[in-house]
């Protein structure tokens, strides 16, 4: 199928395992299921596999394939809107904590707030969320990284309106 | 001192020793700066917890799954079977389906997309994710695109009519496979011909409402055009009981395209460039034969595997969806594209394409 068959990157292991439960996180941000967001995970190594993106460089190399992966999926209108559904019955977000500030609804709101941000606003804001560092964030959307903070910033401020106005018409 | 920006506040918030220290000793001493800093926290926050996920995957599983995806893709007969059962349904329909649309020349959806800016002599498979073709930048945002000529597929009574129309020789099966009988409908679609206008303004725009930065176009290449032509085209299809198609034989003249102005392959590099395709689509897409002579046919790669054969002495590609339940096989001849494709095996719509008369 691919065109370069068998050539598979000789470190993929190595990285997959140190690097999986990361590009998972991102991707669960911003789809809000595991299910999907593990379905992202091993579309975006199965690129890396074929890369040859340099070893040191592929945690920020995967979480941004990982937010622009899962953004496609957002916006592509392939989900399925029973995924949401699992989801807020506890599939992948504890229902704990964040169940109490965002409900389901509030849910379906954050990942149409996303689909609609500028996509480096959006792409900032998960990976920040994912607890990349300013530095990195910045090494991996080439911004410097005074910007990745108004980048973040303006997102967030993006989302807060896009809930809140959410809330206000009800 | 000026105000430290809001982009410097929100660093504030969660990583205070990147920010200078003349920066904090003016935020903790204005009420300006202090206000924006306290809105910068509870955006984080309220950000933070939308955005909240703690997952915890399972890395062997993972492993599991991706080891066993890397050897599929080399060689897709031992595709596994996935959870996706809808969308295994629904996907290998649709690539049939876009299979015969290229043939027929069918719509304007066909023109505007880039990917058929290329005289076809061969055709060769491209693995791209489902996500990836809904996601392939639709020319219209890079300028214009205007039909010239509507192919007006149609249903005609045989296949004399449809070689009345379309000016082909309609090809004729032998042994009907197993489980298709009756005789087919057939369809006849004039040539489709479709001018795009590069746009660098248009382009540049559409890059922005992504967030992305449009890469500098080539001179001349702001209002160059590409013409690309298809068909027509003429298709048999015998339906099945389960809604798919049983067995579609189909044949047309191979899309062609020119462009006016700017040399070929610098037109394709810079489109190729555009934000939206990912990088390994684009590279395999580069690689593609420096005279334009190949036509690339995306395939869906979850999807769809794609393998090499040869019909009658042309090199023919043999798409199957995973599932096994769809087959295709396409190959170019003189200008002229054929495919037969089905509800089948790969080995039944081999049997029947080296059995068309």
């Amino acid at each position: 199928m691919s065109t370069r068959p068998g050539a598979v990157r000789a470190d993929l292991e190595e990285v997959f395992r140190a690097a999986y439960p990361r590009v998972v996180g991102v991707a669960a941000r911003v789809l809000g299921s595991r299910d999907e967001a593990e379905d992202v995970a091993q579309e975006v190594f199965l690129s890396f596999g074929h890369s040859s993106v340099p070893a040191g460089e592929a945690t920020g190399w995967l979480s941004v394939a990982a937010a622009h992966t899962a953004l496609n999926h957002l916006r592509s209108g392939r989900r399925r809107a029973t995924r949401e559904q699992v989801a807020g019955d506890g599939d992948v977000l504890a229902p704990d904590v964040a169940d109490t500030v965002v409900t389901l609804d509030e849910r379906r709101r954050v990942r149409a707030a996303l689909a609609r941000l500028p996509r480096k606003q959006a792409v900032a804001l998960v990976l920040r969320h994912s607890g990349l560092s300013y530095a990195e964030v910045a090494a991996a959307l080439e911004l410097s990284p005074g910007s990745v903070g108004t980048t973040v910033r303006r997102a967030e401020s993006a989302l807060r309106e896009e809930l809140t106005r959410h809330a206000s018409s009800h | 001192m000026r105000h430290p920006t809001d982009g410097t506040l929100r660093r504030l918030v969660d990583e205070p020793v990147g920010v200078a220290d003349a920066d904090r000793e003016h935020v903790a001493g204005c009420p300006v700066c202090l206000s924006g800093l306290a809105a910068a926290q509870a955006d984080a926050a309220l950000a933070g917890a939308a955005l909240d996920a703690r997952v915890s995957p399972d890395v062997d599983a993972g492993w599991h799954r991706l080891s066993h995806a890397v050897p599929v893709r080399a060689r897709p007969a031992s595709a596994a079977r996935t959870p996706r059962r809808r969308a295994l349904l629904r996907s290998p329909v649709v690539a049939v389906a876009g299979v015969v649309a290229l043939l027929t020349g069918a719509g304007a959806a066909a023109a505007a997309d880039w990917l058929q800016i290329f005289r076809t002599e061969q055709i060769a498979p491209v693995a791209v994710s489902s996500a990836d073709l809904v996601a392939l930048p639709d020319l219209t945002a890079y300028g214009d695109v205007e039909v010239v000529e509507e192919p007006d597929v149609r249903e005609v009574a045989d296949a004399a009519a449809a070689e009345e129309a379309t000016g082909l020789p309609v090809p004729q099966v032998g042994d009907l496979p197993r489980g298709v009988s009756g005789d087919p409908a057939y369809q006849a679609g004039g040539r489709l011909s479709a001018v795009f206008t590069f746009s660098a303004e248009e382009a540049a725009q559409a890059a922005a409402a992504a967030g992305e930065t449009l890469p500098p176009a080539p001179p001349g290449l702001d209002g160059g055009q590409f013409r690309l032509s298809a068909g027509p085209g003429v298709a048999a299809v015998w339906s099945s009981d389960s809604g798919l198609p049983g067995l579609v034989v189909a044949r047309a003249v191979a899309p062609t395209g020119e462009s006016s102005g700017v040399p070929f392959e610098t037109a394709r590099d810079h489109l190729l460039s555009l934000p939206g395709l990912p990088d390994e689509v684009a590279s395999q897409l580069r690689s593609f034969s420096g005279d334009g002579t190949t036509l690339p046919l995306p395939v869906p790669a979850e999807f769809v595997s794609s393998s090499g054969a040869d019909v009658g002495g042309v090199p023919a590609t043999v798409l199957t969806s995973r599932d096994g339940v769809l087959a295709a096989v396409v190959w170019v001849e003189d200008g002229i594209v054929t495919a037969v494709a089905g509800s089948l095996s790969a080995d039944e719509v081999l049997s029947v394409a080296r059995g068309l008369r």
